[in-house]
């Protein structure tokens, strides 16, 4: 327990340390975390659209099809909104988004950034006055957040639309399907979202630039420093998406 | 002027007696070699601040650095150029814009006069068309090219190189050397060098002011060059 917790605190002052800098940025180094956000926003966001369309859209079709069949048994389709609503959009889509971003790039960026520290690239930054959080966090922590939150709504839509062919697969028309979820949604279901996508970003972001940059200079702790930053990732996404649980 | 780079009783490892002192005068420069064991590799660390010396202190242009804050410490660094080991190039990067990245985030020039300062660099350590590959793509010798133009970015007075000749012939090593030097002055070299490493070559050492070889005990011994 209180390893876990001095990781906390550890991984707090990391990421206040990485966000602090930000503001001491000169306009050419802008251009450079700028360039380097983006390049992360196409590696982590769009090259994953693929598979969060396939997850959700799974997801989604499955678990709208046995709702549709079973419910209908009982005569209470109507909580089909709820469970779109409560389960895929509040719940499960934040989760399984996040977890597919902590598996393809949570951890690619601890090794890259282990990476880096071997191969003596941290080194050199600091060695030319670079702050590494400038040039190697930074960006990676606003990429993440801002994939994470662009994949989050692309989760949403596709469960959605995936929901209603379920429906109409199963035989229920579109329009009693759209009247149910959009009665089940409501705006707090969207803050919550947004809150949810945030605060996972942040995990997905700083974590795994957290355990990159924590080892030495010997390659065998690459391998290492990916396995701890995954799992402190994973345990990071499930235990925010359960404070948000007991929060709302 | 005194001394810009003074090592003062600087212990380098466990078994040395002796802890290390050297003082390089401005417009020297100094090569201080020995084998691994020795410790020679932790002196550019020390000098720039990115370890803390276990004993003795460290003034750099009469800075002690370990009574800087962390913030301090890096816009301190920018005063000094340094080549580390290994080149440090940032592998996803051309290595223009690896010459251009501490001038990126370490001055306040617009991207523009930034461009230019690179290209006037890269003229003049005669890196031409290989400026805009990437470190995997370029040579060796291409690479302590762009390793030392970066060291050069900010145009210090001070240069710290670890092992800058490794992988490159003994002609190229001394055209780097004198890149380096940055020209001459009636004192000597315009910078001021201390370069650390295992060997260099013959023809840099007769470039050299003072050349030391670090013993394992830890003494300094004065090599005639």
């Amino acid at each position: 327990m209180a390893r876990w917790l001095s990781l906390l605190g550890a991984l707090a002052r990391f990421s206040f340390g990485g966000a602090r800098p930000a503001t001491r940025l000169p306009r050419a180094g802008r251009d450079v975390v700028l360039r380097v956000t983006l390049n992360q926003i196409r590696f982590t966001a769009v090259h994953a659209i693929g598979l969060i369309v396939l997850l959700s859209g799974i997801l989604s079709f499955l678990v709208i099809s046995q709702a549709v069949r079973e419910l209908g048994q009982i005569g209470a389709t109507g909580l089909i909104g709820t469970l779109m609503v409560v389960a895929i959009v509040r719940e499960l889509g934040p989760l399984i988004t996040a977890l597919a971003i902590v598996g393809r790039s949570g951890t690619a960026i601890a090794a890259e950034l282990a990476t880096n520290t071997v191969m003596g690239e941290v080194r050199a930054l600091e060695g030319m006055g670079i702050d590494p959080r400038q040039y190697l966090v930074l960006p990676r922590f606003m990429g993440a957040m801002a994939s994470l939150f662009s994949l989050l709504i692309l989760f949403d839509v596709v469960a959605i639309t995936a929901g209603f062919a379920a429906a109409a697969f199963n035989g229920m028309t579109g329009s009693r399907y759209a009247e149910i979820v959009l009665r089940s949604l409501s705006a707090r279901d969207v803050w919550l979202t947004v809150a949810k996508a945030l605060a996972l970003g942040l995990i997905v972001g700083i974590v795994p630039s957290y355990f990159g940059l924590s080892v030495r200079r010997v390659a065998t702790e690459v391998p290492v420093a990916v396995s701890r930053a995954t799992v402190a990732s994973i345990v990071g996404v499930f235990l925010c998406s359960a404070l948000f649980v007991l929060l709302s | 002027m005194t001394a810009p780079l003074v090592f003062e009783a600087v212990p380098l490892n466990s078994r040395t007696r002796t802890p290390f002192t050297l003082s390089v005068a401005v417009h020297q420069t100094v090569a201080v070699l020995g084998d691994e064991a020795s410790g020679v590799d932790r002196l550019g660390a020390f000098a720039l601040g990115l370890e803390a010396p276990p004993g003795g202190r460290v003034l750099v242009l009469d800075t002690d650095l370990a009574t800087l804050s962390d913030r301090q410490r890096l816009a301190f660094r920018r005063r000094v150029g340094y080549l580390p080991a290994g080149d440090g190039l940032i592998q996803n990067l051309s290595l223009r814009d690896n010459i251009a990245l501490p001038l990126r985030f370490g001055s306040t020039s617009s991207p523009r006069d930034i461009d230019g300062r690179v290209n006037v660099i890269v003229v003049a350590v005669r890196l031409g068309g290989a400026a805009d590959r990437r470190p995997a793509q370029a040579n060796e010798e291409e690479c302590r090219r762009a390793a030392l133009a970066r060291a050069m970015a900010f145009d210090p007075m001070v240069l710290v190189l670890e092992q800058p000749f490794d992988g490159v012939t003994a002609r190229a090593a001394a055209e780097l050397l004198e890149i380096a030097r940055g020209g001459e002055t009636a004192e000597g070299a315009r910078r001021t060098i201390l370069i650390v490493g295992q060997e260099i070559p013959a023809v840099v050492q007769r470039r050299c002011d003072r050349l030391y070889r670090l013993t394992r005990a830890g003494s300094l011994e004065l090599e005639t060059v």
